[in-house]
């Protein structure tokens, strides 16, 4: 006997699953099959996240070995509020991303173009150049710290062998935020360098050559062919280094420690004196949230910015 | 056939080899057989020292202690988490002084004497102000009705460093007050190839612990008397503005321009190169300065205690660290790690510790032939500090203090801000800590700015 679909009842309990438990199993299959991801990462994003978010609203004590918890939002917002160092940590922190990534992305581009058009030698040049990112933050803390050694330092024995004055690199609340941007943009051009790098490799040979022919200048080419081919890996460099350069904390640590003053406190070593050195956790996971906000915000910002830009191109 | 002069080294070999393994077992103290145990230790001046007395212990006792060396940086949040876990990876822990308030409190650590109820600190190991001990009532560190918690393995205090040549030519007398300090170094001073007198400007722990030894000296205090409950701040009165004014004085005058960044690293460097006739810097550094591979000035440094203040006081502030078991250990780990420390702290132990350029906790050290020694006169400063050398900051808010002070003595220091204004801003801080955490607080009156 067929059904108005013109099926026989065979077929369509051929067609039909099973049972009502495997049916549902199969129907919903594909989401169950997400459950191990959304499990990974509710274990590893969302869970530790959550805790930092009712850290943010506690204190928190060790009392005869064990913690305890009180619930104190308005506490840490007090504290929030009335953090004189936080100030200056903000001012200084969007001084030394603006200025640090600015640099870094200029010299890099700049970099990357040069090396390559060089006729030959390029990879031991790309080689030489990204050795800084190699080198351990560490490292480069005590190197840069010792270099810029008022009576010590390779730079003031420079100057004074010229018969300069010596300069108070990092003692000076003028110049010791410059000094530590210095030190971040000799780590980091070599990583946007080489994300620019690739890019400028990938450019197609024939679009230049076709430049050269219609006449542009080495300037022109550069100008209206090469830079505007770049701009998606410019974003994405910039995005990274912008990035990184607001979780700056190693060099700064090591090269001032936020000194003098509060000349060169940034906000994630304002950020690990209260957690670490004050064990303020509930305070610091305030802090944090606060930080990941103004990341967000940026990034939300910058992908706005660079979609207009990659429409633009 | 072994030849007969093969025979004669063998038997001359395992003699002396035999000589050899007798004086090793020869221990200072008989602590028996003991499990393993880990120390947990800073990579500090002073662990080169300890390191060598700990191979001793392991060559004398057969017993073996693992060392996890740290960096300063890093000690406190693996004690942190090591306290804070099921199990302590840990048996013995050397906190800095500062922070053994957080563990004692937070009730993280074994009391020794739970460990062992006969465990007694000998008499002749100097107290370092109680704080190996913790009163859980009074919340302080005090052997009056408090526990034994702690004791010291090295024990740093200031010192006053002269160059004795330098002062000699100049026919200056060793300064005894820190007016005599001022005038030596305003003379002495000549950058940059001299510096008068160089101590720590850098903010944070550096300017902090420096320039409280001058406040000691000047009669002035951060809280009136927190022993007694008292957590009125007093860092504002007109002795702590008088102290402050000439450290930055004695900075600004006769270190070097970098003074405000001064960490200690600088400080030694400046001494050990020979760039500073005057130095304030701990006890710990002094074997540096005595080693002709890192100094250029061996044998031309001697040192005084902290000099006194315009009243004749005179004030240090005590460094040291402390050696604490954790809870979370096993009994038997405990009781080995007590063993070790047993045998740490006799005499022959704590001797062989400063001869290998530690400083040892024990008066009778300091009292023995060794201080005839020229490379231990730095012993009598040592011990006269220690009379009047005390601790500070030993409350929960210690921490938090330290940064109130350190950031504002440095702005004070850089002039971002009068040393009135630095003083008044710190001490509204600190009170501002102490009523959120309901302690019986209040301030003097602010100075005039």
């Amino acid at each position: 006997m067929r059904d108005a679909a013109g099926l026989t009842s065979a077929s369509r309990a051929q067609r039909q699953p099973r049972g009502g438990i495997g049916a549902a199993i199969n129907a919903s299959f594909r989401y169950w099959s997400l459950l191990p991801a959304i499990l990974i990462f509710a274990a590893l994003t969302l869970y530790p996240l959550l805790n930092l978010m009712r850290m943010s609203v506690s204190t928190i004590d060790f009392v005869r070995g064990a913690e305890v918890w009180t619930f104190t939002p308005l506490r840490n917002l007090e504290s929030l509020a009335s953090d004189d160092v936080l100030r200056p940590a903000v001012v200084n922190t969007v001084v030394f991303v603006a200025v640090s990534v600015a640099f870094e992305m200029v010299l890099g581009v700049a970099l990357a173009i040069a090396v390559a058009g060089l006729p030959r030698a390029k990879r031991i040049v790309r080689t030489l150049a990204i050795l800084p990112i190699l080198v351990p933050p560490v490292a480069i803390g005590s190197m840069w710290k010792l270099m810029y050694n008022y009576d010590f330092g390779i730079f003031n024995q420079a100057l004074v062998a010229v018969g300069l004055m010596p300069v108070n690199w990092l003692g000076s609340t003028s110049i010791a935020l410059a000094s530590v941007i210095v030190v971040d943009i000799w780590h980091w051009v070599p990583f946007v360098f080489l994300i620019l790098f690739a890019a400028v490799e990938g450019i197609p040979p024939d679009l230049i050559e076709a430049a050269h022919v219609d006449g542009a200048s080495r300037w022109q080419t550069t100008r209206l062919v090469t830079l505007p081919l770049l701009r998606p890996a410019i974003v994405v460099a910039f995005l990274f280094r912008a990035i990184l350069a607001f979780k700056v904390f190693d060099e700064v640590f090591l090269l001032t420690a936020g000194g003098p003053g509060t000349s060169t406190e940034l906000v994630n070593l304002h950020l690990y004196k209260v957690f670490f050195e004050q064990n303020r956790l509930g305070y610091g996971a305030l802090l944090s949230l606060a930080v990941i906000g103004a990341i967000v915000a940026f990034l939300l910002v910058s992908r706005r910015a660079a979609l207009a830009i990659g429409r633009k191109s | 056939m072994i030849p007969r002069n093969w025979v004669v080294g063998i038997v001359a070999a395992a003699t002396v080899a035999f000589a050899m393994s007798a004086f090793a077992q020869k221990a200072f103290l008989d602590v028996g057989k003991q499990p393993d145990i880990t120390i947990l230790i800073g990579s500090t001046p002073w662990y080169p020292a300890y390191e060598k007395v700990v191979g001793l212990y392991e060559q004398q006792t057969g017993n073996h202690i693992k060392l996890d060396v740290t960096p300063f940086g890093n000690i406190l949040e693996k004690a942190r988490n090591a306290a804070r876990s099921g199990q302590s990876p840990y048996d013995l822990m050397m906190l800095d002084t500062q922070w053994t308030i957080e563990f004692y409190e937070g009730g993280f650590l074994s009391p020794l004497t739970d460990i062992d109820p006969s465990f007694a600190m000998p008499k002749e190991v100097l107290t370092y102000g109680d704080s190996g001990y913790w009163n859980v009532q009074k919340r302080w560190r005090t052997a009056n009705g408090g526990k034994l918690m702690a004791y010291t393995p090295l024990g740093n205090v200031q010192l006053l460093y002269y160059r004795s040549d330098v002062l000699k030519q100049a026919a200056i007398a060793p300064p005894k007050t820190w007016n005599d300090v001022m005038a030596a170094c305003t003379k002495l001073a000549k950058p940059p190839s001299m510096y008068g007198f160089v101590a720590r400007g850098e903010k944070g722990n550096g300017i902090r612990y420096d320039w409280q030894s001058l406040m000691l000296a000047e009669g002035a205090n951060v809280v009136k008397d927190p022993e007694a409950g008292d957590y009125t701040v007093t860092i504002n009165s007109p002795q702590a503005k008088a102290a402050l004014d000439l450290y930055i004085n004695l900075l600004k005058r006769c270190g070097p321009p970098n003074y405000g960044s001064l960490g200690q690293g600088d400080v030694i460097q400046l001494l050990a190169t020979g760039k500073s006739a005057l130095g304030d810097v701990v006890t710990a550094a002094f074997a540096g300065f005595e080693d002709s591979n890192k100094s250029a000035v061996v044998g031309k440094l001697e040192t005084e205690p902290l000099p006194a203040g315009a009243g004749g006081a005179h004030g240090a502030v005590i460094g040291n660290w402390n050696a604490v078991v954790p809870k979370n250990t096993s009994d038997a780990q405990k009781k080995a790690a007590l063993a070790y420390s047993r045998w740490f702290l006799t005499y022959d132990a704590q001797r062989a510790f400063a001869e290998a350029g530690g400083i040892p906790n024990r008066s009778d050290v300091y009292t023995s032939d060794l201080v005839k020694n020229p490379k231990y006169r730095w012993m009598p400063a040592y011990l006269e500090t220690m009379k009047f050398a005390r601790q500070e900051l030993g409350y929960a808010e210690g921490a938090q203090v330290e940064q109130i002070l350190g950031l504002r003595l440095n702005q004070a220091l850089i002039g971002e801000m009068s040393s009135a204004k630095a003083l008044n801003t710190a001490a509204r801080e600190i009170e501002a800590l102490f009523k959120k955490n309901d302690r019986h607080t209040g301030m003097l009156p602010a100075l005039a700015e």
